[in-house]
């Protein structure tokens, strides 16, 4: 992904589909009875921990990471009344299906789980890497976060308002005014342990919060920022997304943080969706390695030429919020 | 490491609609699997026995005063087994929506209990049900953290059947991390039209109730439920009342095949084996073990393999799926308020339905309720994904 960290991949028909490589570490026979999640996922992971590099541990965030194949299923119930179904689908629609296809594949027999908490399952998989850490410095794990814009929820969330309803171009998303989302899809894996000088980026806090309160939103902003002692921020990587229902939560954190820092934000890039967080921190790890922003990515420049101490802050449908400091 | 304690319990089953009616079932060993099902139309209703909660989607809404439209069978389970649990642990309406408060659920079925209306809205782009946002497991948690205001780390986890023994795993590790003082943690499923019809694909569904650990087991039977626990630890209590320590967790992976143990029961040697180690205790200071007992030919077979290889001479055991059914993502929570039971009553309670041993493993469970000495209580849990999570609750 590195190679394309410039590039703009243009909505087609209202959606920001993954460009998808050919997943050449999953077999054949396996790929091809995978949903667009599995693959994904399993395609993004397997890269990470091959034999050289085994990980102790699987934690996984996805918020629909099986409802494709729940809704497959679902049609057979329906159009076969009931009657002599095939069973594979509904394998594949529990939520651990991610975690437990990279479990078998890699033959890892070790911490295994699915985070589904909607716009805080990656959230929660971090918080359960650091967890595990904490226990097991001597341990690394792999983490991630995936979904896939699939036809049923797609239909499921136009009904529930979440996406815009007129075309509209990466370039002008964040001028949109409108309300709804572009609705985006992918995965990003991360390999994490407690090694801090051999690794890319480190998070050195999280925060989560269910609210639609943008006071308490900002307070809780203030006090995490206190509470882990951060005199300055250099970069914020922000999660806004076009819907002029979530702007304000964005404005206000960044209102709080001074107008001499940088901002950036992503989901032009990708989409919005349950877990474009692990997108989000996937570009403040490329920042923080690199120290180059590419210029797309863009919203008010510093004089800063550093970038240390970053922070990402993302909400989901204004409700389900999230502070992730990455130093 | 700071001591975990329960302060707080509450189930809904098949078998009773709180804590008290469980354990009275349980000592009278009362099966609470029927050939009805009457939550929604089914060719299965009357065919296939379930374990089916007997309350009403309408009563428990009334009982709870739940007003709010869009919300879930699964998610008015769970609220039941919540405001028991956290009337038993005496938290206040303040303690209950402090940042310091966690809701750790897991389900596996969320809102696809309302099998029929997610085909609908799957299917259309105009109009929807009110259940649109409830389809999605994380939507029980969501409304239960609406309904009680909650300001804590919330956080829905889905391993497939051992799901709520990681909801216990997890909310036990926020306390150890100082990510929360107190977690609400456990687990639901209701009946669905969908896991009736899954697993019944896979063969794997018994036409009669179901038989754990006997040798001519025929299969699974489904059922329905909530349970929640509160845990909390030792230097918050102040003298609160307890019901048990969680003494040991473990989580592994068997990575063999997406829907069965493998021969060797890796998964749940290590499950076993790493809860004993976090516990800090010798495989012989193990008195009982809930076992996870789907009664599938695999399962069982393979779990009680894996006793013997840990154990060499397991404990008692017995599985109380021929009481109330499988309860998927509610299994773990529901068997972890059971185990806590045998450790507060010094009894251990019958494995229904059993006849003779499976003949490579010679293994008998527990066949009639009994009091014995209990101070520790090892619980299973094993799921689709090769999940495996082991639960060790010790005396107080």
């Amino acid at each position: 992904m590195q190679d394309n960290i410039e590039l703009i991949n243009e909505p087609a028909d209202k959606k920001l589909l993954a460009i998808e490589p050919s997943y050449t570490q999953i077999p054949p026979g396996i790929l091809r009875r995978m949903g667009k999640a599995i693959r994904m996922g399993v395609g993004t992971a397997l890269p990470l921990i091959d034999d050289k590099n085994p990980v102790d541990g699987i934690i996984m965030g996805s918020a629909n990471a099986g409802l494709d194949e729940c809704v497959k299923f679902l049609m057979q119930i329906v159009d076969y009344d009931e009657g002599q179904l095939t069973p594979s689908n509904f394998v594949q629609s529990t939520g651990n299906v991610i975690a437990g296809q990279l479990g078998l594949i890699s033959k890892n027999k070790g911490y295994n789980i699915t985070h589904i908490h909607q716009g805080l399952a990656f959230e929660n998989a971090l918080i359960d890497a650091i967890m595990q850490l904490n226990a097991n410095p001597e341990k690394s794990y792999l983490l991630g976060g995936v979904d896939e814009i699939s036809p049923y929820h797609y239909n499921i969330e136009t009904l529930n308002g979440a996406y815009k309803k007129e075309d509209i171009s990466n370039k002008s998303l964040y001028e949109s005014d409108t309300a709804g989302c572009l609705p985006g899809e992918g995965a990003a894996m991360f390999v994490v342990n407690a090694k801090a000088d051999l690794a890319i980026a480190g998070v050195k806090a999280i925060h989560t919060i269910h609210t639609y309160d943008v006071d308490l939103v900002k307070q809780q902003l203030i006090s995490f920022l206190e509470k882990n002692q951060v005199s300055e921020i250099d970069l914020l990587i922000s999660g806004e997304n076009g819907d002029n229902r979530t702007l304000p939560f964005y404005t206000a954190c960044e209102s709080l943080l001074g107008v001499d820092i940088s901002i950036v934000r992503f989901k032009h890039l990708c989409g919005d969706f349950a877990t474009a967080s692990t997108i989000g921190l996937w570009y403040a790890c490329e920042i923080s390695q690199t120290q180059h922003i590419p210029q797309q990515m863009v919203k008010r420049n510093s004089a800063k030429s550093a970038y240390k101490n970053i922070l990402l802050y993302n909400n989901f449908k204004g409700y389900q919020h999230s502070f992730m400091l990455i130093a | 490491m700071s001591r975990i304690f329960i302060t707080g319990m509450g189930v809904i089953s098949a078998i009773g609609n709180s804590v008290a009616e469980n354990h009275a079932a349980l000592k009278d060993g009362i099966c609470g699997l029927k050939k009805e099902l009457n939550l929604f139309p089914s060719k299965y209703a009357g065919v296939l026995p379930f374990g089916q909660v007997q309350i009403s989607s309408v009563a428990l809404k009334q009982k709870l005063q739940i007003t709010e439209s869009g919300v879930t069978r699964t998610s008015l389970l769970a609220a039941h087994a919540l405001e028991e649990a956290v009337q038993n642990s005496g938290l206040s309406a303040a303690e209950i929506s402090s940042a310091e408060t966690a809701l750790i659920g897991a389900n596996t079925v969320g809102g696809m209990c309302l099998t029929d209306e997610l085909y609908a809205d799957a299917n259309t782009k105009e109009g929807g049900s009110e259940y649109t946002s409830s389809y999605d497991c994380a939507s029980v948690n969501l409304f239960l953290q609406k309904h009680y205001k909650m300001n804590g780390i919330i956080n829905t986890i889905n391993t497939a059947c051992s799901s709520s023994a990681n909801a216990i795993m997890y909310g036990a590790m926020l306390l150890q991390n100082g990510f929360a003082k107190r977690a609400i943690v456990g687990g639901t499923d209701s009946l669905a039209k969908f896991t009736i019809n899954g697993f019944n694909a896979l063969h794997i569904l018994s036409p009669d109730n179901c038989t754990p650990f006997d040798e001519g087991r025929q299969g699974l039977n489904l059922g329905e439920g909530a349970a929640f626990l509160v845990l909390e630890k030792e230097e918050d209590l102040n003298g609160k009342k307890v019901y048990a320590e969680l003494a040991g967790y473990c989580n592994s992976n068997d990575a063999y095949h997406p829907s069965s143990l493998s021969d060797e029961g890796d998964g749940p040697f290590l499950s076993m084996q790493g809860a004993l180690q976090i516990a800090n205790l010798a495989a012989d200071k193990i008195d009982f073990i809930n076992a996870h007992g789907t009664a599938t030919e695999n399962n069982d077979r393979v779990e009680s393999e894996a006793m013997i290889r840990l154990f060499d001479k397991p404990p008692a055991f017995s599985s109380t799926k021929g009481n109330i059914g499988h309860t998927l993502g509610a299994s773990g929570a529901i068997e972890a308020v059971y185990s806590i039971l045998s450790l507060l009553n010094q009894e251990v309670y019958a494995n229904l339905h059993f006849k003779n041993s499976i003949p490579s493993t010679g293994l008998t469970p527990v066949q009639e309720y009994k009091k014995m000495p209990v101070n520790h209580v090892m619980s299973n849990s094993f799921g689709f994904g090769g999940n495996c999570s082991s639960l060790i609750f010790s005396k107080v």
